[in-house]
């Protein structure tokens, strides 16, 4: 206690002696750097406040940052060392902003290559954050040299420097492989670390260099523990390559496993860690690693212990059993004086303990939650979760815990994941609904954060009229419109127009309320509130399901260029929803597929290319076809790409060459795009193209083949072909053989020996056309509702006896893929130990004919199914029933 | 004894009239910057130079007086920076390449150029026609001529044609730059 006053006194006494710095002041003050003689102590207060300033987020403009930088060039006559070595860090952070940053490169290689120790390993890094592309090889005989360095801290400079560089160099970087090679056998153990990093970096692309080079250090044993980690991780990357020759593995395997006898415990974890979490481990190579796991929890060091615990706790849903070994000694760890290392315990226990004993551990973890950080209660929050998919009868303690923490102080991560939590226990359990929608309707009394609320208030308006008394949320809802801001405000409006269209007897109390929201202050909430009041006031049921019950089923970004466009070309016609594309539903994942972070690799990952937010896959491959000169002036004729399939492997990937197809849907044509990648290096194939043999009824409109395909890359031919007249004709078998004319060419430059080649043909898998491809997903809010709408349309029914299906989920899966539409009401979860089952499907054929689909299945020797298929169009139902017979 | 004496009183002297100047050395690429300032620093000629990227900087003592010189490269990329180390400084030192008259027009430019900015009015400005050994090269009069120093009426202006390969003419340069180090645009 005492300690902890003092602490604070020096605190208040002290101070941070930059707290009320001005950027204005400090640039004026770093004129002092152009004097003629140098103050060096000065200089180094001023330079240490410009560091300070950047790194507060402070931005300096181009023109103050180049003003700065060059006077700080001035400090280059000063031979204070201190000084000397604060300018390095000057350039380094200003290299990015400054102008003409290469003014320095001259005396910085004279200070790299010096004499002082103390200048050459910051200059070197100074000196590669300054160079671009084009000065670089002016300075490469310097880093070669400075790689292979005897002084380890210059080694280590160069060779993570290079390293940054390669990220813009690559190709000059690797020409230093030699000298990498050389600094590896460096006795001290950083250099060894970096210098692996680097040989790795160099010939990351080159997979069987890779392998060699592990197995050649596998043998041979290193030094440095560093680098042997990082070994572990080049060998898990290898291991989780899916091509990977069956020869290495086990040799990969068996050295991470001989790691975890390794003398370091570092060395020892890190084997561990990739062990468990190897995605193909099995209970055999889990048993060691987790067992010195288990010897870490018992450690005396808090670090150890917490990274045991931690890697404990990221494994137990993938591998319960082998974690449940450890059980005993995580029970030990419970009341661990770090509260860190405490609550990952007890998280591991609820994963993987017994039923009886989640009472006990819920408890325990009560009893400190308020002590640790938002990042622990989210992984409390995360066992929780999964507890709730494992023991649904626990519910109610586990729901009573999660509204206890809501009430509880805490960031916009915390509650959305105690709230996320809480609507996954709704959608999967029934029973948990009404409780689950109380807490939340409590919690948005008393919210701070609106994307939360307007997420709630949304559920309650899916969910609450669908309960058995949905006149007491109408209370909480209008509470927002009083109480909140603009975008909850919208929010509650609409959430209380869904009760009016879902509960009759409602209806009139909401108009009420829809009314006095009419007067608010906001454009948008007003809006809103005369909508739902208008098509409320009309009361008719289908105006109900489609305006307000169903969300707008057409992709947005899509809508919004379409009425761009539709606004430059003044005309008279009304805008046709219709002309736009409809959105893709992503397909759901399931939650209880195990949920696995990125590999851990090599520090080295570079992460995948984000997808585009917003972009579906549609309106990409509309802008990839709009740029092809053959295509463009066809687009408008062929309308909106309705649907665009995954792609299909028409060859093994092993093969002389590889081809893709992807199907692009439009109204009334389909577009074939076929990716094809040459893997032969000595052969250059030209006018290469896939000649189909359409199924009956389809016709070729078009051919559009690859001029030119050399090795190694992939160019996409294209065929565009018109739907038959007959919609039931529409499915159907293409055969497909590649053709082209192969010239031989040196592999060393891809130049073609001669000019004559000759014609040569390939045989590819069939292309398939089946119904998937020809229709969207649509979501359905109401499945129910549009299914009675739907009366007076054309009715197909039919039975089918699915005999090679052996569990309703598995039937189920089937159907949902095989027919390419979006269930709803979450009807494509089967209920575990039930013999019968009903699947509502929902999607939009090529056209725009609405499809709805009801499916019964039960269990009898296999399974049974009765297909009811309501359509706009009957050809359309007919081709769904023939479809899967 | 007496050598010793004398250093005592040197070291005095210098203690008391110790002089510090700064001078800024441009002018085009292969013009012999770098290798001017190994001349007056250490005496040595060395004819495999590689290119200044950006600047160096030494200092010189002579006698009693330090010289700062900050070496500028000569490659167009850098010339645009040259006017901010000219700036406060006690002289500008613009050395031409006299031996190669393809290049004369260019260097001529940017003196006229570097001179023409309004921060560096006043300060004295020394031309230097390097490489006088060679058989080519233009004397004191014509290089003024070519250079068109005449024009330059605003501030004290000199030229002298040297050798740094034959160490011709480094004396007389050395003791303008001495008799310099007081005065200045300062």
């Amino acid at each position: 206690m005492a300690f902890k006053r003092d602490k604070k006194e020096e605190e208040d006494g002290g101070g941070n002696p930059f707290e009320n710095i001005e950027k204005t002041s400090v640039l004026q003050e770093a004129r002092a750097f152009n004097d003629t003689s140098v103050n060096p102590r000065k200089c180094t207060h001023i330079l240490t406040k410009v560091l300070y300033l950047l790194n507060q987020g402070e931005i300096l403009g181009t023109t103050e940052a180049t003003e700065v930088f060059f006077a700080m060039t001035k400090l280059f006559q000063s031979k204070d060392v201190v000084l000397r070595r604060m300018v390095y860090l000057g350039i380094r952070e200003l290299s990015s902003i400054a102008e003409d940053v290469i003014i320095v490169t001259s005396s910085l290689t004279k200070d790299m290559t010096g004499n002082e120790a103390l200048y050459r390993a910051a200059a070197i890094r100074a000196l590669c954050s300054i160079t671009d592309v084009t000065m670089l090889q002016a300075i490469e005989r310097y880093m070669k040299q400075a790689i292979v360095d005897k002084n380890p801290a210059v080694s280590s400079a160069a060779l993570v420097s290079s390293l940054h560089l390669a990220k813009t160099a690559g190709e000059l970087v690797k020409r230093w492989v030699n000298e990498a090679q050389e600094a590896f056998s460096s006795d001290n153990v950083m250099v060894q670390y970096h210098a692996l990093g680097l040989m790795y970096h160099i010939r990351k692309t080159d997979r069987l260099a890779v392998i060699k080079l592990v197995s050649r250090l596998t043998k041979q044993g290193l030094k440095s523990p560093f680098a042997v980690c990082l070994l572990i991780r080049i060998a898990c990357r290898l291991l989780e390559d899916d091509d990977s020759a069956p020869g290495t593995d086990s040799t990969l395997l068996s050295f991470i496993e001989s790691c975890l006898r390794h003398k370091t415990e570092l060395v020892i974890y890190e084997a561990a860690h990739a062990m468990v979490n190897l995605r193909r481990t099995t209970a055999r190579e889990l048993a060691p690693a987790v067992s010195v796991l288990q010897l870490f929890c018992s450690t005396s060091k808090p670090p150890l212990r917490f990274a045991a615990v931690r890697t404990l706790n990221q494994v137990a849903m993938s591998h319960p059993s082998a974690v449940t070994a450890c059980n005993l000694d995580l029970e030990n760890l419970i009341t661990d004086s770090n509260r860190s290392i405490a609550t990952l315990a007890i998280t591991t226990l609820l994963k993987t303990g017994a039923e009886s004993s989640v009472d006990r551990l819920m408890k325990q973890i009560a009893s400190f939650v308020s002590e640790i950080s938002d990042e622990f209660k989210i992984v409390v929050v995360q066992a929780i979760r999964a507890l709730c998919t494992k023991f649904p009868r626990k519910h109610s303690v586990l729901m009573n815990f999660l509204s206890a923490m809501l009430r509880d102080e805490g960031g916009l991560d915390y509650k959305a994941s105690i709230a996320d939590t809480i609507i996954t226990i709704i959608e999967s359990n029934p029973e948990a609904k009404e409780t689950g929608l109380a807490h939340l309707c409590e919690f948005i009394e008393d919210c701070e954060h609106t994307s939360l609320a307007v997420r709630i208030l949304h559920l309650l308006g899916r969910e609450g009229p669908k309960t058995k008394q949905p006149s007491r949320y109408i209370r909480f809802i209008y509470n927002r419109v009083i109480l909140e801001n603009a975008a909850v405000r919208g929010a509650a409006v609409a959430a209380m127009a869904q009760f009016g269209a879902q509960c009759p007897d409602l209806l009139e109390n909401v108009q009420v309320l829809l009314a006095r929201c009419q007067m608010d202050s906001d454009d948008e909430v007003r809006d809103r509130a005369t909508y739902y009041y208008t098509i409320l006031a009309l009361s008719k049921r289908n105006l109900y399901n489609s305006y307000i019950t169903e969300s707008l089923q057409v992709s947005i970004p899509a809508l919004e260029k379409s009425l761009h466009q539709y606004t430059l070309n003044a005309s008279d016609t009304p805008f046709d929803m219709k002309s736009v594309p409809l959105a893709a539903v992503e397909p759901l994942v399931l939650e209880n597929a195990p949920q696995k972070g990125a590999p851990e690799g090599t520090l080295l990952s570079t992460p995948a290319a984000p997808q585009r937010l917003g972009v579906s896959k549609e309106e990409s491959a509309l802008e990839l076809l709009s740029n092809i000169p053959e295509f463009a002036p066809l687009l408008p004729q062929l309308g909106p790409i309705f649907r665009t399939s995954e792609p299909v492997e028409l060859t093994e990937s092993e093969t002389e060459y590889v081809v893709r197809c992807i199907k692009h849907c439009f109204a009334r044509h389909l577009l074939l795009q076929f990716d094809c990648l040459n893997t032969l290096s000595d052969q250059l194939l030209e006018n290469v193209r896939v000649s189909l043999e359409p199924a009956e009824g389809y016709r070729i409109l078009r051919e559009l083949p690859i001029p030119k395909l050399p090795y190694n890359e992939t160019c996409s031919a294209f065929c565009l072909l018109e739907f038959p007249e007959e919609l039931t004709a529409s499915t159907g078998t293409f055969g497909a053989t590649l053709a082209y004319m192969v010239k031989d060419c040196d592999p060393a430059t891809g130049l073609p020996d001669s000019d004559d080649g000759y014609d040569d043909t390939y045989m590819v898998e069939d292309v398939e056309v089946n119904l998937a491809d020809q229709v969207q997903r649509v979501w359905k809010g109401n499945w129910a509702a549009a299914w009675e709408e739907a009366a007076n349309l054309c009715e197909l029914e039919d039975t089918y006896a699915l005999t090679s299906m052996r569990s309703l989920q598995e039937a189920s899966t089937n159907i949902v893929q095989f027919l390419g539409l979006q269930p709803a009401d979450r009807s494509e979860r089967v209920q575990e130990g039930k013999s019968s089952h009903t699947l509502y499907l929902a999607g939009v054929f090529r056209g725009g004919h609405d499809v709805l689909v009801r499916a019964k299945l039960a269990l009898a020797d296999g399974v049974t199914m009765q297909l009811t298929v309501r359509a706009s169009n009957p050809d359309v139902a007919e081709l769904v029933t023939s479809a899967v017979g | 004894m007496l050598a010793l004496v004398n250093r005592i009183l040197d070291w005095f002297k210098s203690l008391f009239w110790k002089e510090e100047m700064e001078l800024t050395l441009v002018g085009l690429q292969c013009s012999g910057k770098t290798t001017f300032v190994n001349v007056i620093a250490s005496g040595q000629f060395n004819q495999d130079m590689i290119p200044t990227v950006g600047f160096n900087m030494r200092k010189i003592t002579k006698g009693n007086v330090t010289i700062k010189v900050w070496d500028i490269g000569g490659q167009p990329r850098f010339r645009s920076m040259w006017e901010r180390y000219c700036r406060g400084v006690n002289a500008i030192v613009y050395m031409v390449d006299a031996a190669d008259p393809d290049k004369i027009e260019a260097s001529r430019n940017e003196l006229h150029n570097l001179l023409d900015k309004p921060q560096l009015m006043g300060i004295p400005v020394l031309v230097l026609g390097n490489k006088r050994d060679l058989p080519t090269c233009l004397d004191e009069k014509e290089l003024i001529d070519r250079m068109n120093l005449c024009a330059i009426q605003d501030r004290e202006i000199c030229c002298y044609s040297i050798s740094c390969k034959e160490k011709d003419n480094i004396d007389i340069t050395l003791q303008w730059l001495i008799a310099h180090s007081k005065s200045g645009g300062r």
